[in-house]
């Protein structure tokens, strides 16, 4: 070879080089020829942009536009907006969707209080507008008893769409988005309610002190009861702590009419209501074991039973140990008096551990504790008659309280393929995963990738590239990972036909109990009553049968 | 002549299109619903019960007056004391307070500004076309609004009440009769310019002769208010007074917007909870039916008003 052949290769060879090198590079910065910028311009960060990119590349998502392109899916889902708690994502990562399938994605918001009433109707009045609704957990019984909606078992993991991992899923949570042995939806937000308070606070040996001063026994910390935490947030309400010049709060939550403020109840009222089977399997259910909203036998409402009443009584006294005006506080108000630091503790969902670390929402960030839902050491059993007082044995219960917003298809859609591309892609672990750490889109850790070890398979570090406290972090999913796996027995979830007007009456009452308006016991005497007469108008047998399908109860067994 | 009638009956044509489809045939239908037990989405029902959900709907009305779980309730509901739709009656207080109370209020509010406004003075017209801005508001973005003026933290109404009271403040959202006051307050504050501009009309239609005749007796403006004006615009505030009324009974979009019926149910409103059966639970028959017997309360209103109105009017002429 010639000296200028040779020249001449090699002027080749680190052109060629350069020139690929810079194709992996642009590459990396665009998916589908697209940058970060133009596919979330909802982001607010860089951080935000950088990491979703990440994890869009990382989930190798099939190239769909040529089967898809010219359609348009419409999707339903509560209203937040482009930035609030689960409509957020679907509008973050629009065009992301819309540049894999050549789709269009409509979305169409409908407030909370009217979600079920809106899209209720579109199917009955044969409408049939949204091709996909997100919707909460309870409305499985009626969307699946109307045949609202279809199975999407023959598409999972199918050629052609986003992968998800349903083995992943926390079987509590994986039983929510299945009904009667088929899977109606993909995986999305998984909720729970567990407990957070101000750890800076509750290890401060000042503090410490100063309640076993004042109280004459030492502060009950860990919080291992709701007894623990009324005791603490008793102290601490009123004083202030956090230096503000102004008296804090004990307990913040949200318990206006319509606001999902019963779930504080129903997370309450688990420990205090259930008992666990005897035996190998606390998880056995029987007419008296493992039970919390009707008698498995004949539907008899149990919402006045002992047990549920000292639960209410409990929680008329935990919320006298906040601000006054709970009673008309909305979730986020709530979340944000905790988030603001004015409150000692709160028991919520998921999403406060996310908030608390975004710095235009929380002052909290790395002072966060976080444990599973507290147990009680008072119950009350049904088969004996007895409310049981056992403060070294408390009752535990876990729970799966929350709507787990979940996206479902249309039994009447026309496209349905991109009905179910646009669920996948959602339930994607890459994607799953980066929605559960932005606090702002209100999906909450479901499955076992976001917990970490033993239960899953997330590291600090997963959490903290994307802005966590390390300390938050492993307080924050530790606790999620408890509240799912380690209680011996779990609230069972309601979702049978009619549970909107079942909890309506729940929450009316319940938030004139808080209000002063009425005592415990009438006001859950006249749940119970409620309850009987919705029964009634739905049909009991039809009722009982579904009711005894959903919380595995056998007749005769 | 013939051929003009024929051509004036095709014009009607749209017009008895539009209320056969839209107001017969609904008024109809939901009669007949409401003598069903039609709830959607249960395939089973739709069936005749006669006048079931009426005795629902009245028991349940009775239940504001009689406690159901009391002797007295026992004895009066009988066996199917249990099954009496208390939350009927628990609206009647609160319809009854917000009807009541707006409808007096705006009417006392809406006289006394329009008395102020028929007067002369500078920017009178800026400030009357100020005046009615409330009513282009529709009352369900009020209810977004109540949210932020009457917040029990930040809100302005408290942040003023806390800084003349040195601290106190009232839990609008919290606590019932607040609560009830918020609604009744913005209520109020949207419907009073409607008394205002009717009032106006009719104080300004007095033949200023008849203020001038009073003068030579008196310049007391109590007296000139009370002996003339007043009596004057009486019929004027009577036909106010009863759409106030029947408009204020059907209250439900600031109740709803602004505090989801509570706390409680202290701010569920009849036409509420009749929202609630039919649209929400799907209970078409009885919400039907709780709609009827709103209906019916309204036009016994306005008969009984039309009735007076027609005897004040109709008297023979006297000589």
């Amino acid at each position: 070879m010639k000296k200028w052949q040779l020249k001449l290769s090699l002027l080749l060879i680190v052109v060629l080089s350069i020139t690929s090198l810079a194709s992996v590079a642009t590459a990396q910065d665009t998916f589908m020829g697209l940058t970060a910028e133009q596919l979330f311009p909802g982001a607010q960060t860089d951080l935000e942009r950088t990491t979703a990119m990440a994890a869009l590349q990382a989930a190798g998502f099939p190239d769909a536009t040529g089967r898809f392109a010219g359609q348009t899916l419409t999707v339903s889902v509560q209203q937040a907006g482009p930035r609030g708690g689960i409509s957020g994502p679907y509008y973050f990562w629009r065009e992301a969707f819309q540049a894999l399938t050549g789709a269009t994605l409509d979305i169409i918001e409908i407030p909370q209080a009217q979600y079920y009433t809106t899209t209720a109707t579109d199917f009955l009045t044969g409408q049939n507008t949204y091709d996909v609704m997100n919707i909460g957990g309870w409305y499985m019984g009626d969307y699946v008893t109307n045949g609202w909606i279809q199975p999407i078992d023959g598409y999972i993991n199918t050629e052609g769409y986003p992968t998800w991992e349903p083995d992943q899923v926390a079987t509590p949570l994986y039983e929510l988005l299945r009904w009667g042995g088929q899977t109606y939806a993909a995986v999305n937000d998984g909720d729970a309610q567990l407990l957070y308070f101000r750890k800076d606070i509750l290890e401060s040996p000042e503090w410490q002190a100063a309640y076993e001063a004042e109280v004459g026994s030492p502060m009950p910390y860990p919080i291992n009861t709701w007894q623990d935490l009324l005791a603490i947030t008793t102290f601490f309400n009123g004083k202030d702590w956090n230096a503000d010049g102004d008296p804090d709060d004990g307990i913040s939550l949200h318990l206006r009419s319509g606001g999902q403020g019963h779930f504080h109840f129903v997370t309450v009222a688990a420990s205090f209501a259930i008992t666990p089977a005897a035996g190998d399997n606390p998880r056995a259910v029987s007419k008296y074991d493992n039970v919390f909203w009707f008698d498995p036998e004949d539907m008899t409402a149990l919402a006045n039973s002992p047990g549920h009443v000292a639960a209410l009584d409990y929680l008329v006294a935990l919320t006298a140990t906040g601000s006054p005006s709970q009673v008309g506080w909305e979730l986020a108000e709530a979340w944000n008096n905790f988030l603001q630091g004015n409150a000692i503790a709160t028991f919520s969902w998921g999403d406060v551990g996310s908030l608390a670390q975004l710095p235009d929402r929380s002052v909290i960030q790395g002072k966060l504790g976080a444990g599973r839902i507290p147990c009680s050491t008072q119950w009350y059993d049904r088969e004996t008659s007895t409310m049981m007082d056992d403060a070294a044995n408390p009752n535990c219960v876990g729970n799966v309280t929350g709507g787990s917003w979940m996206p479902v298809m249309s039994a009447n859609t026309d496209t349905a393929e991109l009905a179910y591309y646009f669920m996948a892609f959602h339930a994607n672990r890459n994607i799953n995963f980066w929605n559960s750490t932005a606090g702002w889109t209100g999906v909450d850790p479901s499955s076992l990738y976001q917990l970490f070890p033993p239960r899953g398979t997330a590291s600090v570090e997963d959490y903290a590239q994307y802005g966590f406290n390390a300390s938050d972090a492993e307080q924050y999913i530790n606790a999620y990972g408890e509240n799912l796996f380690s209680f011996p027995i779990t609230l069972p979830y309601l979702r049978i036909p009619g549970t909107e007007r079942y909890w309506n009456a729940l929450d009316v009452r319940l938030a004139e109990v808080m209000s002063g308006q009425n005592q415990p016991q009438p006001a859950l005497d006249q749940v119970a009553t409620e309850w009987e007469n919705v029964t009634n108008d739905i049909g009991r047998d039809l009722q009982l049968g579904v009711y005894q399908a959903a919380i595995g109860y056998t007749p005769g067994g | 002549m013939y051929r003009k009638n024929r051509m004036g009956l095709f014009f009607l044509l749209p017009g008895v299109i539009w209320i056969l489809a839209f107001t017969i045939f609904p008024l109809l239908y939901s009669l007949a619903l409401s003598f069903t037990d039609r709830q959607l989405a249960r395939p089973t029902s739709g069936q005749f019960i006669g006048f079931e959900n009426y005795s629902k709907v009245f028991q349940g009305i009775a239940s504001s007056v009689i406690d159901t779980r009391s002797e007295q309730g026992q004895a009066f509901f009988g066996a199917g004391a249990s099954a009496v739709d208390v939350r009927v009656g628990e609206t009647i207080p609160t319809t009854i307070f917000l009807t009541l109370g707006s409808t007096l209020l705006t009417l006392l509010l809406g006289t006394g500004i329009a008395w102020l406004f028929n007067h002369d003075f500078a920017g009178l017209r800026i400030f009357r076309s100020v005046m009615t801005m409330p009513l282009f508001a529709a009352p369900v973005a009020l209810g977004f609004m109540g949210l932020i003026l009457f917040n029990e933290q930040s809100g302005i109404i408290n942040t003023v009440i806390k800084a003349v009271t040195g601290g106190q403040w009232v839990p609008w959202f919290s606590q019932p009769w607040p609560a009830r006051t918020a609604v009744l307050l913005l209520d109020t504050w949207q419907w009073t310019p409607f008394v205002f501009v009717v009032v106006l009309a009719a104080m300004q239609s007095i033949p200023t002769e008849l203020y001038e005749a009073a003068r030579l007796d008196t310049r007391n403006s109590w007296q000139l208010f009370s002996r003339i004006t007043l009596p004057l615009i009486l019929p004027a505030l009577g036909t106010i007074g009863m759409l106030r009324l029947v408009e204020t009974f059907k209250i439900l979009d600031i109740p709803l917007s602004m505090l989801g019926g509570g706390p409680g149910s202290a701010t569920q409103t009849y036409s509420y909870y009749a929202y609630q059966v039919g649209l929400k639970n799907f209970q078409m028959g009885y919400g039907s039916a709780l709609g009827y017997v709103l209906v019916i309360v309204c036009i016994i209103i306005s008969t009984l008003y039309f009735r007076r109105m027609r005897s004040r009017y109709d008297q023979p002429k006297q000589g």
